[in-house]
This record gives C-alpha cells, structure tokens and sequence, in this order.
C-alpha cells in the first residue's frame, strides 16, 4: 500500500543500498504531510539508521558540509523518475506499471487530497508544483485538540467575606462609636481643666472609683502611687502604666475625612512611621507627662499647674481603644501607601499599552504595504515607526529610573525585596521592547514600494488574466449549450450608477449625501469632500491610520463621483 | 483536552483577575513547579507579575504595600496554617488567594478569620494541580507511589486530588474502567468515584464526547520502563534526566556557565516541539540543518560594513540572538548524548534489550547477555537492566540461568542495589500471577508483524518493542477492549465510542507511552487521549519505585545462596 504523495530520496544511500532495495522492493521514501502514514511514522526507517551510525563521528563535525542530496518531487516509487505533475505520474503509472492497480488506485486517491489541500490555499494554477509541498514540514499536521475553555472553577469569595464581615462587624461598629465619641470631645473642649473635665464625663460616663478595686488590665492594686485613671472614650478605670496618650492634633486627623487629611500625616516615603511615631511620642510622653485629673484630687490639680500644655494636649486611652483606633489608622493609611515608583511605573505601562497598540496598527500598515497595496500612506507608516520608536525610548528611560531609584540614597538605600522588584520592572521592560519593538520590520523605501506596486499590479492581471481565461473557457461550454437554445439577453445596465451612492451612504453617517437639494453657494459634494480632508487630518494625527485609509478611499470616490457630474453636466449642455 | 493549555487558562485568568498593578505570585513547591512548566518568566513578567515567593520560605522578606499579591497554593494543612499567618500579618496589599484543589469549608472559615486586616479580595479553587508535561501528557510527581505493592495513603490522596483536578480543568465527567488484576487500580477508581459524587454539583456538564477514565497499573508491563530509548524527548530523559522540563548539564566536562541547566520545553522551544519525537539519527539531521542555516546567518552578520549592514544587523539581533541560544543547547545535548551512546556501547545494549523483550531465543540471547556483561564498557545500569529483562522474561523458562547471570553482576562489582533489583522486578511485576504473558503477545505481535514487513520495511532493530499501552488503547478505541479485564466502575456500561480518553498509569509512565500516545492521537483524529502518571520513570526512577513497592513484602524468589 502507498499512501506517499511525496518522496524523498537520500542519494547518497540509495547508491549504496540500491541493489539490496531492489532485490526487497523497499523503498527509502520519507512520507511527508501524510497522515495515513502513521505506521511508517513510528519507526526509525532504515535511511534515519544509517544516520545514527554515521552520526556518531558526525555530530563532533556538525559544521563540516556534507553532500547529502535530496530528491523531491513527483517520484515513481518504481522507477525512481522525477515526473513534474501529478498527472504525469499517474500517467507513467497507467502506461508503465499497469499491473499493479492497487498502488495506482492509493495514487490516484492521494494525489485527489493533495489536490483539495493545495487549491484550497492557493487559488492560482501556477503554484501548483512541487515546490509548495516541500515547505511543509516533515512531521504530520499537529494534533488537533479542539476547543477548549477555561476549566472548571469554584469561588470560595462570597462565603470568605460573609465570615470574615460578621467577625469584622463588631470591631467596626467599636471603633465607629469610639470616631464618634472622639470627634464629640473635640468639639468645643473647653480649656479649663475643670471644664474639660465636666465635658469629658458628659460625653463619655465614667465608671465609679469606687466599682474598681483592681486594674483591669494588669491586676495590681491601686494605691497612693497608683492611681485610678479613666479612659476618656470608654470611660473605664485603669493604672496610668496601662494607659496611653493620644494628642489632640492626633485625634483631630482621626476624626476629620479622609479627603481632608494632611499629605503629611500619609506621607508615601515614610510608609509606617507616622503612626508608630505617633504612639511612641505617646509613650514616651508618658513619664515626663503629668498625671491628668482623677475626680477630686489635689495631686492632679497640681501636677496639671506643673505642665498645663502637655496635659492639654492630650486624650487618656486604654490600650484597648488605642488598638482599635491603631487598626483603623493602618487600613486608611495602606490606601494611601504607594511609593514614588508607583508612578513611574504606572507611566511605564500606560506607554507600553500605546506602543502594542501603534505596533498591530503598525503590523497592519507593514503587511499591506509590502503587498504593494496602497491602502495606507507609506509616509504615513514611517511616521507611524518614529513614533514607536520615541515611546520605546521612553520606556527605556522610565525603566532605568526605576532601576536605579534609591539606589544612591546613602540614608535609607533599597535594599532587598524592593530592589529585587525594580530590577524585575527593568527586566520585563527589556523583554517587552525586544520583542515587541525591535523586531519591528523595516518598511520598504520609497523605490522598493514601487517595485512592490508593480509586481502586485502583475499579479491582479495576472489573476484577472487566469479568471477571464476561466471565463473564456466557460462561456465556450455555454455557447455549445446555447447553441441550441435562444440566446437570452441579461445584460444589466444601471446597476453600476447605484454603486457610488451606496458607498457614500456606508461613509458612517458624515452629513446627509443623499439630499443635497438646495443648490447653496458651494457644490454639497465640495463641501463634503473638505469635511473629509479635515476628518482625515484629525485621524492622522490620532494615529488612527485604518480610520485614514478608509476616509481617503471615500474621497476618492467622492472625486470620481464629483468629476462624472460634471463630467455629465457639461455634456449635457 | 489539551492539559498544557487548561494550565494555561487558569494562570492567566489568576494574573488577570487582579487588574493592572504590581503583582507578586506566593507559591508552594508543588505549584512553583506546576507554574514553571506551563510558562517562562519572561513570560509571566509580561503579565505584570514581578516577583516569586515561597509561602514554606524560612526567612520572608519585608513586605511591600504597594503590591498584589497573588497566593496560589495546594490546599494542604500546613499552606492555610502558613496563610493564616500571613494574613494575620500581610506584608503586601491586597491579596487575591487561588487553590489548586478543593478545600474544606472549614478552612476558609480559618482563613476568614485570619483576615482582620480586610486584605483579601478574592478566594477561588482552580484546578490546575498537576504537572502539564506535554498537551497530552500529564505527572503528579510522585515518585515511589506504593509500599508493599498497596497504596502510600498520602500518596493516593495527591493521587486522586491530581486526577479530580484533570478532569475539572478539561470539564470532563467521565466513565471509570480500571485494571481488574490490579488492587491499586480498584481502589484509587473507586476513590475517584467517591469524590465525583460528593462534588457532583461541580462535575455537570454537558458531555458528547464520552469521556472515559481509564486506570492501569506499571506493574503490569515493567519492560518498558527498562528500556533504552531512541527518540529524542525519551533519550534525554534516560540518559541526562529531565526534571520538569529542565535538564541538568553541570556533570558535562567544559560546559559554559550559561548551559550548566538547559530547559527543554515544547511551549518555548520551537526546535524541541518539532523534534522531541524524532529518533536519534533524525535529530542528528535536523542539528546539522539547523548549524548550516545558523551559520549563514552568522555570515551575514560578521560582515557589518555599510550603515544599511549595521541597520540590519539591529534589526535582525533578537532573532538571531534566540537562534544563537536554540542551537548551543540542541547542540551540547546531542552532543553530549552521542558521546554517552559512544562511551556505552548503547548501541550494543539496545539492540539486545529490544531482542529480549520482543523475541524469544532462551541460548543464543544468554549468550549474548553473558558477552555483554564482560564487556568492561557497558555500564553497571545497563548489566542491570539486561540481566532484569532476562529474568522478566525467561523465569518460568526451565533452563534459565538467572542465579549464574546474578553471580556474573556481582563479579563484575555491581553495587547491591541493583543486583537486588532482579528479584525485586518479578516480585514487582508477579510474574506467577499475571494473565498474559507480555512476552507471548510479542511473540504473536511479531509473526503478524512479519507479514507487514514486505510492504513497509524492515523494522528498526532498535525500536521494535511497543508498549503494551499500545494494544488496550487500540482495543479501547475500536470497543474491543475485555470488560472482564478492565471493567466498568458501577454498573454503567458505555456504548457509544469513547472520544476523550484519560489514561492514568499507576506507578508512572515513560515518554516511549508519551510517544505512543501521541502517535495513536495522529491516528485517531476523532479521538483525543491524554496520558498521564504518578511520575514520568526513567530507568534510575524505575529502579527506585520497584524498590520502594517491593520492601516489606515476603520474597518469593530468593536464590539458595542469599
């Protein structure tokens, strides 16, 4: 059985082996493109064997030229005879080896695939030769999987926030109520300790001294030496060492918008530390600060005369309303967390996003250029690859920046994870302008298009030449039929005038051009065509050269259809 | 069906999901690997993914708030502990948390909790929890899957949660038909069946295709793993060992620093995907074609000088660069593969590998092993494997001579570990307790194989045998395949023709099956097979698997000196 539509032939060991081939009536033919031959595909072939063995001392002289010729075409697998057409062969076969029908039935058939495969890619008779075949390549088509979707996937999201929002809930509706306490506090908080004092407790009830004999927090006693203090937004009792301090500027940050806030406080460079900062000074504070006033007591009205200012300043929290308000902070602050890179960064991909764009459309102008059409200006496509160009080099430029940002900063240099991102940044940047940038391909010069134009222009006769030869071809068998018949006359007249019109009509909506009824000063169709000019200066300078290409099309035909009208007018006078 | 492109679909969703931004990818080392199979870094920082990190990692680095980070992680006990505390402590913005297999509500409750800073923003399963090989071959990498010839429960879990995670990438909700001489195949089918019931809402969809899951077991055909392979995907990985697509150069004397690990994938590697299933001396071929073509190139570019050269030049570099790169890695490793051929006389042992396991001349092929093994080049693996062939095949044989050829490997100073291995290897394929004999089929295989041979050319001597994978699945496509050997899990019975067939070899598979498979794909347009295993063996893994499976079970075929 041979299912071969092309064979290959390694003179070289068909010298050798020739008269052992003939005696077995084995053929050394490399099936290619043939995907009934997957059971030859599977095992070595004698030919490949060879080459295992010469292998050997040939791979440490891969360099050296070897003379190896390869035979294609349409081979006789009997007689070993190039024939240039499958028709040919069949031919041979019929007239030659006639006593084997079998083979010239499996021939015949393939060359009847072949056939199919190679017209439905090509169009043209002249390729149909052995040239085309031996592009492909020697393994069979690939595999066809099929379509195929993204698989199988189960979001866990929903029933995640569900748990996490009712556990989170409490926490908020704490901290909301405490935001709200403070932001009462602050309000008209007078100056006079004693005062203050008497707003503090109306806003906030404080606990009775006398409910608490042990500090909640840590368990000792109070005494002379520790004394019962209050925290000013849940009102409860504990030792001054279980307290903290939060400063007035502080609190007024808390309570205002977030819109409001001062820059400052969010600084981006210095991601935690205000907040941090903010508590230490706090604790720090603590020592040196006076004690605030408890209910009634001598010492803290001293103390309070002591260091007035600090002690004003100042709002008395247990640890626990800090930690809330602490929680608070940092989630406000992560949304305002991002380093300068960011938005080099962000720049960096904007134009990245621009350049693939200019490059598919540059792709496209490439493509039809080099075809030798003249859809799109080549002016145009140079633009076009300047432009690339500048944002390629910007990109360049961003992303060193990014490469070598904080590098030099002696105090605080970026060192570890952050570097590492940064060098990854620069990385990707290279990647992406070496294979989207730089593999950019030339456009023809002015001369090249030319010659391109030209051989496009033989071709289009060439194929209008091979289509009205089908014609001819066709119209012969018709006039054999018709010659029995009437001739009939179809011919269509008037269906050609409609096609401007249409055309114009598709121009997506520019003006009204089907009613051009009131003879104004200047000719509708003029005015149009300058409306057109314009619309295409503004698309070339948006880089929107499909746009480009398709409103000078319309011009075009706006032209031709002007000058027929006149054309016609004048005649008609 | 194509697994290479499920994997695909997944990362790319999971890196999209997230918007533009920095991203960073927090990975287990099961997922790192599944990751750097399926893409190439300078793939993935394209996807704006700048950073990889390990979530078991001793030591994290600081966090940066400014970045995305997505966690893809293998929904183990320990991965949720080691995220509950990230979390709890999140050292990167907002986290987008993907898990490769199906995880317990409890542990979401866990996480959930965890979360009191608000950074998560997304939870999915995605089911991309195995190692997508080739676009129809797939691994879990397990390397020694059972103890005792019965299941390692650990590893029949991974084993299940792996093959659950095929068919939810694929959409596929197939037939069970399972090996019924094999314990281990009944019972891994059946705990797949569990779980496809208990997760029956995920598993509907619609199927005209018919897919079908079939399980095998090695222990039913050991030869092919012992064999010395001739195309090139299988060479490479017998002679040097491909370790996810990567193969380790360090040992090859004067290698460049840049060569020292080579990765060898068909997604990246144009030149590999077209060759990886040519024979050696094709390989050879296409090295030569793919030197001259590299070397014209080079060509052009040493005479640089005119502007419009220089212009051209740039222009041209990348590409030329890429080939550059192509053509020094094919090159040192056939290189280095034909050296190893060479040095080996691998030639010599293929060819009465290939004798042994497809024909049957008991005198003349003892002779053979007997001059073999006084060969002082053959290696002590290759002594081994002969001699292991040998006693696969000649055991019930009453002339055998398997004690003088053991006698003869310990002569020759092989080490214990692999003279145990003969005996080990029939304790491992049960010789005594196998329906057919593999080496009988050959046998019949062989004279209808004769009949063909006046058409379509003498074999290659060196690539004779064909797996016994080959027959089921040929038998399978065709409905032919004995119900009473691989019946049906349940009491469904197919009757249409199955298209989608899921092949799972327990105990690991071989690029020759690879191979196969891939060729009954060519053949079969209809039909799509997807092959996979516990591993991918080559004879070194082989060994260790036989060897793991047999401790602790009774030897029956100890020798009267030992």
């Amino acid at each position: 059985m041979f299912y071969y539509y092309q064979f290959r032939i390694t003179i070289s060991y068909v010298l050798t082996y020739s008269i052992w081939l003939l005696y077995d009536h084995v053929f050394q033919f490399n099936v290619k493109v043939c995907s009934a031959t997957h059971k030859s595909l599977k095992r070595i072939s004698y030919q490949a064997l060879l080459i295992i063995l010469q292998n050997l001392s040939l791979i440490n002289k891969l360099t050296m030229a070897e003379s190896t010729q390869i035979l294609e075409g349409f081979l006789c697998p009997i007689c070993m005879t190039d024939f240039k057409t499958p028709n040919q062969l069949t031919k041979h076969f019929e007239e030659v080896h006639n006593d084997d029908p079998e083979i010239l039935k499996s021939l015949k058939d393939l060359f009847g695939k072949a056939k199919k495969k190679i017209l439905k890619q090509d169009e043209y008779p002249e390729l149909f030769d052995s040239s085309t075949l031996s592009t492909t390549k020697s393994n069979s088509p690939e595999i066809n999987w099929g379509h195929q979707e993204i698989g199988f996937t189960r979001s866990h999201t929903k029933y995640f926030k569900e748990i996490r929002d009712a556990r989170l809930e409490r926490y908020s509706t704490e901290t909301n109520k405490l935001l709200i306490r403070l932001d009462k506090l602050l309000r008209n908080l007078p100056v006079d300790p004693i005062d203050r004092k008497n707003h503090e407790r109306t806003i906030v009830p404080w606990i009775d001294d006398k409910d608490v004999n042990l500090c909640p927090t840590c368990a000792k006693s109070f005494h002379i030496a520790r004394r019962k203090h209050h925290c000013r937004l849940c009102g409860a009792i504990m030792c001054h060492d279980c307290t903290m301090f939060l400063s007035l500027s502080d609190a007024r940050i808390m309570t205002s918008p977030v819109s409001v806030q001062d820059d400052s406080a969010v600084s981006p460079t210095s991601s935690e530390s205000p907040i941090t900062g903010r508590f230490v000074r706090a604790g720090i504070g603590l020592t040196k600060l006076a004690r605030s006033p408890s209910s009634g007591s001598l010492n803290s009205v001293l103390s309070l005369v002591n260091d007035p200012a600090s002690g004003e300043q100042h709002f008395r929290l247990c640890i626990h309303c800090k930690n809330l308000l602490d929680a608070r902070e940092r989630l406000k602050l992560r949304q305002f967390d991002k380093p300068i890179t960011c938005q080099f960064y962000e720049k960096m991909r904007s134009y990245m996003e621009e350049a693939t764009r200019y490059v598919s459309m540059y792709n496209k102008m490439y493509q039809s250029l080099s075809e030798g059409e003249s859809t799109y200006n080549l002016r145009d496509a140079q633009i076009l690859r300047s432009k690339i160009a500048k944002i390629g080099e910007n990109i360049d430029t961003i992303s060193k920046k990014i490469l070598t940002f904080g590098v030099k900063d002696a105090e605080n240099p970026v060192q570890g994870l952050e570097l590492k991102l940064h060098q990854m940044v620069r990385a990707s940047a290279v990647i992406f302008l070496k294979e989207q940038l730089l593999s950019l391909p030339a456009i023809p010069t002015e001369e090249e298009y030319q010659t391109l134009q030209t051989a496009r222009q033989q071709r289009i006769e060439a194929r209008i030449e091979y289509q009205k030869q089908l014609e001819m071809e066709e119209r012969q068998r018709e006039k054999k039929k018709e010659q029995k018949r009437e001739i009939r006359s179809v011919a269509d007249v008037g269906s050609s005038a409609t096609k401007d019109q249409l055309v114009l009509d598709q121009s997506q909506g520019w003006g009204p051009s089907s009613a051009p009824l009131l003879p104004t000063s200047m000719d509708p169709i003029i005015e149009q065509m300058s409306n057109l000019r314009a619309y295409i200066k503004q698309a070339r300078a948006d880089c929107k050269f499909d746009e480009v290409a398709t409103l000078e099309n319309n011009l075009r035909e706006l032209q031709s259809a002007y000058f027929a009208m006149k054309h016609s007018n004048s005649s008609d006078d | 069906m194509n697994v290479v492109t499920a994997l695909k679909f997944y990362i790319t969703k999971m890196t999209e999901e997230s918007g533009p931004g920095m991203k960073v990818l927090l990975m287990d080392k099961q997922t790192t690997s599944i990751v750097s199979l399926a893409y190439s870094q300078s793939e993935i920082l394209l996807k704006e993914v700048y950073l990889f990190e390990r979530i078991d990692a001793t030591v994290r680095s600081d966090g940066l708030k400014h970045l995305k980070c997505i966690v893809f992680i293998r929904p183990t006990k320990e991965n949720v502990a080691l995220l509950c505390n990230e979390l709890r402590y999140p050292k990167y913005g907002v986290y987008y948390i993907y898990f490769s297999n199906i995880i317990a509500k409890a542990d979401i409750k866990l996480l959930a909790e965890s979360d009191e800073q608000e950074v998560v923003r997304e939870v999915h399963e995605f089911y991309a929890d195995y190692l997508a090989v080739s676009p129809h071959l797939f691994a879990l990498g397990i390397s020694a899957c059972s103890q005792g010839l019965t299941w390692n429960p650990t590893h029949l879990h991974r084993t299940v949660q792996g093959i659950t995670s095929v068919l939810l990438s694929l959409k596929k909700y197939p037939y069970i038909r399972y090996q019924h001489s094999s314990e281990m195949a009944k019972r891994l089918a059946e705990k797949i069946r569990e779980v496809l019931g208990k997760e029956s809402n995920s598993f509907n969809f619609r199927q005209e295709s018919n897919p079908i899951l079939l399980i095998l077991d090695r222990r039913d055909d050991p030869i092919t793993p012992l064999l010395n392979q001739w195309t090139y995907q299988a060479m490479v990985h017998e002679l040097l060992t491909i370790n996810n697509n990567r193969v380790d150069l360090s040992n090859v004397k004067g290698i460049s620093k840049e060569l020292k690990e080579v990765v060898l994938s068909g997604e990246h590697d144009e030149f590999y995907a077209n060759n990886l299933y040519l024979n050696f001396g094709e390989i050879g071929q296409t090295i030569k074609e793919l030197m001259e073509e590299f070397q014209r190139k080079a060509k052009k570019h040493q005479k640089v000088e005119s502007i419009a050269d220089m212009k051209n030049f740039v222009e041209t570099y990348p590409m030329f660069k890429k080939m550059s790169g192509t053509v020094s890695k094919h090159v040192t490793v056939v290189g280095e593969l034909s050296s190893l051929v060479g040095q080996y006389d691998l030639l010599k042992v293929s060819e009465l590998e290939q004798e042994l396991s497809c024909q049957s001349e008991h005198s003349a092929q003892l002779q053979k092993i007997k001059r073999l093994l006084n060969n002082p080049r053959i290696r002590d693996i290759d002594a081994t494997r002969l001699v292991m062939l040998y006693a696969l095949h000649y055991v019930k044989h009453t002339n055998n001579d398997i004690t003088g050829l053991l006698d003869m490997l310990k002569k020759r100073g092989v080490p214990e570990k692999y003279t145990k291995l003969i005996h080990n290897v029939l304790e491992y394929s049960g010789v005594h307790t196998r329906q057919s004999n593999l080496f009988d089929r050959e046998a019949v295989a062989k004279i209808t194989k004769k009949l063909f041979k006046g058409l379509s050319g003498v074999d290659n001597i060196y690539t004779q045998h064909t797996p016994l994978l080959v027959e089921t699945l040929e038998d399978l496509i065709k409905e032919k395949l004995s119900t009473q050997v691989f019946p049906y899990l349940g009491n469904m019975i197919m009757s249409r023709r199955p298209h989608d067939i899921i092949v799972f070899m327990i105990g690991g598979t071989t690029y020759e099956e690879s191979l196969a498979v891939h060729n009954l794909n060519k053949q079969n347009p209809g039909t799509k097979i997807i092959l996979g295993g516990t591993t991918i063996h080559n004879f070194e893994s082989f060994a260790e698997e036989v060897q793991h499976a047999t401790t602790g079970t009774a030897p029956r075929y100890r020798t009267r000196n030992n």
